[in-house]
């Protein structure tokens, strides 16, 4: 310890103490001059002041200063480099920010890591929704958990404006407990106060009030219901969940705007005691509504187990997540990996040019461990200039994202420490990749290591290949998305979303009904039907179930007996749903064929139904999964209030949109009906996998150009290194051709087996990709050859560019050639 | 004559022997190894510094400006309490293993 601090002491009084020592040994040279004894004095001193092992930071900053300097004398490689980095870090930089900020990086509220959220789970069931009855037991009962916090999410109207607006009743505690803070007024108190108050989001009170502090106090009506304003939240304030609402209101109070709510379908979270674990809350919990559910029956499933995750994050990490986080990851490391491959040949072409500086280097005496250290250190001082260039084009990304995509405020991309040590580590990674190998060549002064530039060759040309096959891919799905019949007809249909919040299920039927009728009385409207999860919409409700055996994900559907008619979906066998069925089932053919290869599968049972029917196949909601199966059911009791209507149009849709709007409207006036032609959706959901092509596109056509790069590179250094072998050819009488060929020859090898093996990683990443592929085939022999065939086209033409050069070889000059 | 190579840790031990009988300079403790040893060892510039560093950096001497006897300012190196304990430690190390080789050396 004690000589770690003389250490330290040497090297803040470094200057005084080598001078000390510099006297001491001239002092010492004087005195024995008699006797002749010269050395080299630097190196001696050099040799004493090792004992002290600060040397390192000496001959660190000589590398440094070095390095600098060479990469000052040629901006154009030094610019190139950092930015074909920056490429390769940057995109990869934004996608972990976005990854950080929403999985890793806590939510900005008071001691987030505390925070669990809850679900529901029983032998047969699960949700994500509570009970208020349940959630206020909880909160009186539960010692493992300090707070008790449930959210609800709602629509509602506000004043006279058209757009409803999102509307999260929280229970009072829920500001005090995350330890907000109110941009002007206050926020709600932890006591529940009886008078009808909200608090605005910041955003909020920014596009609808101007960022007026005069609106504390003012009188607003939701759902024609008056409410005060009593205060904004903090700009900051992210609340639980990944968005934020426009308002906040307590949860008691949601029976006062919306009439005939429960103050169910309750998002729960607890802070947990300091002395408590997760496992010791959950089985409190499930303890606690054991209890419960002898007074309360009908609000607490039997066996019912509470499983918590951590609260403090915008989202958790499901197992669903894990393909596309290892597709997204997979292409920006590709990317890195070709703008590494691409400046490792660089490297290696520069070092050729740098031959005369090291071999003068090496005879001057420089060690080869100090000249690939001192070369080594400039591929490092390249890196840190790219990550930093990364950070910044990373934050750049995101930020237009974050504009185009409307996220929520709290929402900083700024990089934190998580995000500077992922850029800066692969930074290094990326130093060590397309460094090391050329300074280690370049140091042992043996240029003609073809060996690691074909290897350099390969590792691009795989790289920018696989990129390139899965945009292929991609493009194929979306034109065969476009020309495919999804196996129903969206044309001439409208969804329309009642919303009916708060009605129960006979008052849905009744809506229902209504509606039917006054909608058939509207010229041009052919048929209605209903569903559950409408086609082309956002909902969805996919089992696991066991289907031959194997486990696979079946989209579950709860329509009326028109729906089929209304979808134009075929009945192959059998009959559609009717009504008083309860049991019965329909099936899609794929299902049937799968289950019941040789059997007719009409009686057959299934998921505790019967079949009675097996329609054709219709990829209703995920149009892009092939491998989706479904089976439909009636559409009744407690479904009823969450139905969406379909409405067949016999002429062009947009015309009758408005009458239907408005039927639906009038029926009720406190609805928001929301409609949409089914044919937007379908652009709309186009457009999202033309947006994923448009990516994979430019991230593929970048990797291209940059292997492109790299061929020209190489192929023009082989043309230098040949120019007399050439010459002689070309005395003796060679022909262009063959010339050519000699060039392009030695390339061939790397270049096709850089193929073979993006074709192969292509062929395994996009294993992942199938269920967005809207039916093409992940093997897809036309997306291949079309990759294939451009890349072989864009790297034949790189190569001719400086292979022609071996041409121009005037035969008589080359033979004279050094 | 010819050259004769010591061992570093040998080095250490005569120059805190020598240090023993008082502060000396750097010059001074390689004549005096040079000296005492009946002109047999000669202590290079070369081995000699890095050396004191190294007894430096351990903190088994400190090192005091004083005026050299051609009236120079210089540095002379002082044995410092832990040095002493440290030369005592090496002598008596260095003893029993002498003493081992040349029972050795007779007998074999």
């Amino acid at each position: 310890m004690k000589q770690f601090f003389r250490r330290l002491q040497y090297l803040l009084n470094r200057r005084r103490l080598e001078r000390e020592l510099a006297s001491d040994m001239e002092f010492h040279r004087e005195m024995s001059q008699a006797n002749g004894t010269f050395g080299n004095t630097l190196l001696l001193r050099e040799e004493a002041r090792e004992a002290w092992g600060w040397t390192w930071i000496d001959r660190l900053g000589q590398d440094l200063h070095y390095a600098a300097r060479k990469l000052r004398q040629s901006p154009a490689f030094t610019v190139t480099a950092i930015l074909m980095l920056a490429l390769g870090i940057g995109v990869n930089v934004a996608a972990f920010g976005y990854f950080n900020l929403m999985v890793l990086r806590p939510l900005p509220v008071r001691d987030p890591v505390t925070l669990l959220h809850f679900q529901r789970r029983a032998p047969t069931n699960g949700a994500d929704n509570f009970p208020y009855s349940e959630v206020a037991f909880f909160s009186q009962n539960a010692r493992t958990l300090s707070a008790v916090l449930a959210v609800s999410f709602s629509r509602l109207k506000m004043d006279a404006e058209d757009k409803p607006l999102s509307a999260t009743f929280v229970t009072p505690n829920y500001f005090t407990d995350l330890g907000a803070s109110a941009a002007v007024g206050r926020l709600l108190n932890p006591d529940y106060d009886p008078t009808p108050s909200v608090v605005l989001s910041y955003g909020f009170w920014q596009s609808h009030f101007g960022s007026d502090a005069g609106v504390v106090g003012r009188l607003i009506h939701l759902n024609d219901k008056p409410a005060t304003v009593i205060g904004v939240a903090s700009r900051e304030f992210s609340g639980l969940g990944s968005g934020t609402p426009d308002l906040w209101a307590a949860i008691q109070q949601q029976p006062y705007f919306i009439p005939g709510a429960d103050m169910g379908g309750l998002q729960m979270w607890g802070r947990l005691r300091r002395d408590a674990t997760p496992a010791i809350a959950e089985a409190e919990l499930s303890s606690l509504a054991a209890r419960l559910r002898q007074t309360d029956p009908q609000d607490v499933w039997e066996k019912e187990t509470l499983p918590s995750e951590p609260g403090g994050f915008a989202l958790t990490l499901r197992r669903e997540m894990y393909p596309v986080l290892a597709i997204v990851g997979a292409l920006g490391l590709l990317i890195l990996g070709a703008a590494c491959a691409t400046l490792g040949s660089l490297m290696l072409a520069r070092g050729v040019s740098r031959e005369r500086e090291i071999a003068i280097r090496i005879s001057i005496g420089a060690g080869r461990a100090r000249l690939m250290r001192q070369l080594f250190t400039e591929s490092l001082v390249l890196a840190s200039l790219g990550s930093v260039a990364g950070l910044v084009l990373g934050y750049l990304v995101q930020r237009s994202l974050m504009v185009w995509t409307d996220a929520p405020l709290w929402y900083n991309p700024l990089p934190d420490w998580r995000v500077t040590t992922f850029a800066m580590s692969l930074g290094f990674a990326a130093a060590l990749f397309f460094g090391l190998a050329p300074s280690w060549q370049i140091a042992r002064q043996r240029h003609r290591a073809t060996k690691v530039r074909q290897v350099l060759i390969s590792v691009q040309v795989a790289a920018s290949c696989v990129l390139l096959i899965v945009a292929g891919l991609l493009s194929r799905a979306l034109t065969h998305a476009a020309n495919t019949p999804l196996g129903f007809e969206y044309e001439h249909v409208i969804a329309l979303d009642p919303a009916l919040e708060g009605y129960s299920p006979q008052q849905a039927a009744f809506y229902f009904d209504q509606l039917k009728s006054r909608l058939s009385r509207i010229p041009g409207v052919e048929s209605t039907s209903m569903a559950s999860n409408p086609p082309l919409g956002n909902r969805w409700s996919i089992g696991k179930t066991p289907v031959a055996g194997r486990i696979i994900d079946v989209h579950f559907n709860n329509v009326d007996s028109q729906f089929f008619e209304t979808m134009r979906i075929p009945l192959l066998r059998g009959r559609s749903l009717k009504r008083g069925d309860t049991t019965q089932v329909v099936v899609s053919d794929s299902l049937a064929r799968l289950q019941w290869p040789s059997e007719d599968p009409v009686g057959k049972e299934f998921s505790k139904g019967t079949v009675v029917g097996v329609s054709g196949n219709a990829r209703l909601v995920s149009p892009e999964d092939s491998d989706a199966v479904e089976v439909y059911r009636l559409a009744q009791g407690d479904l009823l209030p969450q139905m969406v209507f379909l409405i067949r149009t016999s002429g062009p849709s947009e015309t009758v949109l408005p009458a239907i709007k408005s039927v639906a409207k009038s029926i009720d006036p406190k609805l928001f009906p929301q409609a949409q032609l089914l044919k937007t959706a379908f652009s709309r959901k186009v457009a999202q996998a033309g947006y994923a092509t448009m990516v994979a596109g430019v991230l593929g056509v970048l990797a291209m150009l940059l292997a492109c790069l790299g061929i020209i590179g190489i192929v023009a250094w082989a043309v230098s290194q040949r120019t007399k072998e050439i010459g002689i050819r070309m005395a003796l009488g060679a022909k262009p051709a063959h010339i050519l060929g000699i060039v392009m020859r030695q390339f061939s090898v790397p270049v096709i087996g850089g193929l073979l093996l993006g074709i192969g990683g292509a062929a395994a990443l996009s294993q992942i990709l199938r269920q967005q592929l809207y039916g093409v085939s992940n093997l897809d022999p036309l997306a291949y050859a079309a990759a294939v065939g451009l890349f072989v086209l864009a790297a034949g033409v790189a190569a001719l560019l400086p292979a022609r050069r071996a041409l121009r070889v005037d035969p008589m000059l080359a033979l004279r050639y050094e | 004559m010819p050259k004769i190579e010591m061992p570093s840790g040998a080095l250490v031990l005569l120059i805190l022997r020598v240090l023993r009988s008082g502060p000396l300079h750097g010059y001074a403790i390689a004549q005096r190894i040079h000296v005492l040893s009946s002109e047999v060892l000669r202590v290079e510039e070369g081995s000699l510094y890095p050396a004191l560093q190294k007894i430096l950096l351990k903190g088994w001497v400190n090192a005091d400006w004083g005026i050299s006897e051609t009236n120079r300012k210089v540095r002379f190196y002082r044995l410092t309490p832990e040095g002493v304990e440290q030369l005592e430690a090496e002598l008596s190390g260095y003893d029993r293993v002498n003493e081992a080789i040349q029972s050795v050396l007779r007998t074999a």
